[in-house]
């Protein structure tokens, strides 16, 4: 700090290298061919067995699909708050490709009035929202007991009306916030004079107060969005599990992002090892919360001896689905805890690259055991459909397509945030700090 | 059991770890085996040159990790399977996953305990008395900045003549018979 004679200068160009654009082609070319992949699977899973349930698993698909491309959205703003509280070189490194991934946020709104119009108004997803005559539907042998008196006494919240005006409420006010980071950002650097103070303020205010509305909103959606697919069970460790998965997810997408970038300037010489290591530990500590709250969860509710709650767990454990939930432990912990513990690791690029694209393929594979098995069809029986690989197809459509805006919006930026005293520290040379 | 009497030890003092390690380093060369040094802090040369050795605490640190793992493992088993089993919606009575924070936290508890009370039983700890405070150089050196050279009476090569001139020869400050 104060240093003001840097010890390189700043690169000559601040803006993404031109191969970003190639990255959005070839997003773009994915993404493509992974959505008529999908439809295709929905043909046929449709004429595959007696339920029919293509089109069902494409839109579920879409559910797990959606819930991730929103993590990475709006996790990303998340991770960008905390960046503006917590300060650090690292925050600087990483503040750009977080604010071009929560400036996808048009994306996320278009892309979730499919799963609400399909989901909740057609019924399609949600059984409350299907049998929100629960008494006829018990009568006719549709729901158990069970779910007729989760459905009967959980109405009103769990109606089609609260759940569009809890949703799209939580996403416009999450917008906002976005629109108000990132216009903020650019005055920032357009700023004559540097009004540290003013700045740190003004964004740490906004901040301070953000995260913990994040946080309060996101237990809302997730209760709404995917916990309520099976209404007889709820977790108030539900929405800490994806406010962390999503940091599990937005983190690794971030390093990758640096890492692709940093072939060229400006990220070349200012994306040094200790930022890469600071960065890989962080993934680390991810890491461990994660399990922390998954085994906690598993333990506490196990452990509990509760009729009501074990009964969640056994569904995603029988017929199958052990194999699922133990991979999923196994890609959510085992392989990348055992990675990121070695130092050298954190700071070789090609193989923190392993590292990250193991944990965010993790979180896929994490969201396909909560969301499919919440499904009366698909509890305690794992079935192999092609119905089943639309978890494959439509995410990877999802998730090409919103890399495609997000690659977008990584260009029509500078790279590097030039107003904020880390500046100076991050021109220094590798050795100076470490 | 009698107490043992006549000379304990031959102490030389030392001004400089540098002198002790060097005096060390003769005696182990001459043949002397039993013997200590003492310092008023850690001098690692000096373990090396009287021979120190690895010892076992880290076997029993190992086998006490051991048994407090199958210890508590066994326990949670016993309880579920066997002595009260509870059928829970159909919750699988050996859940083993469920049982691994007990038995984690006993493996660290067991590998503590048997780590800080092997420790003891090996290094022959606590000693109320010990020889060596009887030399008043000692009592007043060793805690603060003198350097010790101990070469044991049941030492084979000891004799105290004969240890007394080689000692004499590490130019020490003072070499002191220590009794019992």
């Amino acid at each position: 700090m104060g240093n003001t004679s840097f010890s390189k200068g700043l690169p000559s160009t601040l803006n993404a290298p031109p191969f970003v654009d190639n990255w959005r082609r070839k997003a773009l070319i994915a993404g493509v061919v992974f959505a008529v992949i999908a439809v295709v699977l929905a043909f046929l899973g449709q004429g595959q067995d007696a339920q029919h349930l293509g089109w069902i698993h494409f839109w579920r698909g879409w559910l797990d699909g959606y819930v991730a491309c929103f993590g990475f959205c709006f996790g990303g703003m998340a991770l960008l708050m905390v960046q503006h509280l917590s300060g650090g070189k690292w925050g600087l490194i990483v503040r750009r490709p977080l604010e071009a991934m929560c400036r996808t946020w048009p994306m996320i709104v278009l892309m979730f009035l499919p799963v609400a119009w399909v989901g909740a108004t057609d019924g399609r997803l949600y059984i409350w929202a299907q049998y929100s005559n629960w008494a006829d539907a018990l009568k006719k042998g549709l729901i158990d007991n069970d779910q007729a008196h989760a459905i009967r006494w959980k109405q009103p919240m769990l109606n089609v009306h609260n759940y569009w005006w809890f949703s799209l409420a939580c996403l416009a006010i999450l917008s906002f916030y976005s629109i108000l980071l990132n216009k903020w950002s650019l005055q920032r650097d357009a700023d004559p004079e540097p009004n540290v103070a003013y700045w740190r303020t003004k964004f740490e205010n906004l901040s301070g107060f953000g995260v913990v509305l994040f946080a309060i909103l996101l237990f809302g959606l997730v209760i709404y969005w995917v916990m309520s697919i099976d209404p007889t069970w709820y977790s108030t460790i539900y929405g800490f599990q994806y406010l962390v998965g999503e940091a599990f997810m937005v983190l690794p997408l971030a390093i990758l992002t640096l890492i692709g970038l940093s072939k060229a300037e400006p990220i070349r010489s200012t994306f040094r090892v200790i930022e890469q290591h600071d960065l890989g530990k962080l993934c680390f500590a991810l890491v461990m919360l994660n399990i922390y709250f998954a085994f906690g969860a598993f333990l506490i509710i196990w452990s509990g001896n509760s009729p009501e709650e074990i009964p969640w767990y056994l569904d995603r454990i029988r017929g199958g689905w052990g194999v699922i939930a133990t991979l999923d432990v196994i890609f959510h912990w085992l392989i990348p805890f055992s990675l990121l513990l070695s130092r050298d690791l954190k700071r070789i690029q090609s193989k923190l690259t392993v590292a990250c694209c193991v944990m965010i393929f993790a979180g896929f594979w994490d969201l396909f055991w909560l969301i499919e098995p919440s499904y009366r069809d698909a509890a305690r029986d794992l079935r192999l459909s092609w119905g089943i690989l639309e978890y494959v197809a439509v995410p990877a459509a999802l998730f090409c397509f919103w890399l495609v805006y997000y690659f977008w919006q990584l260009t029509r930026r500078p790279l590097i945030p030039t107003n904020d005293p880390h500046l100076a520290e991050i021109l220094e040379h590798d050795y100076v700090h470490a | 059991m009698p107490l043992p009497e006549g000379v304990y030890c031959l102490m030389a003092e030392f001004e400089t770890p540098t002198a002790l390690v060097h005096a060390a380093h003769e005696a182990r060369k001459a043949g002397y085996r039993r013997m200590d040094c003492y310092t008023p802090y850690p001098v690692e040369e000096a373990a090396e040159a009287i021979g120190f050795h690895r010892d076992e605490v880290s076997l029993v640190c190992l086998i006490g990790g051991l048994l407090g793992l199958a210890a508590m493992f066994g326990l949670e088993t016993w309880i579920a399977v066997w002595a009260f089993p509870l059928n829970i919606a159909g919750r699988p009575y050996f859940s083993w996953p469920a049982f691994c924070v007990p038995a984690y936290e006993w493996t660290i508890l067991w590998a503590g305990l048997s780590a800080c009370f092997g420790m003891l039983a090996l290094n022959g700890l606590p000693k109320p008395y010990h020889p060596v405070f009887n030399a008043p150089n000692f009592r007043n050196g060793a805690t603060s900045d003198k350097f010790f050279l101990c070469l044991e009476a049941t030492d084979p090569k000891f004799d105290v003549a004969g240890s007394r001139s080689f000692l004499e020869a590490q130019s020490p400050l003072s070499v002191v018979e220590v009794e019992y």
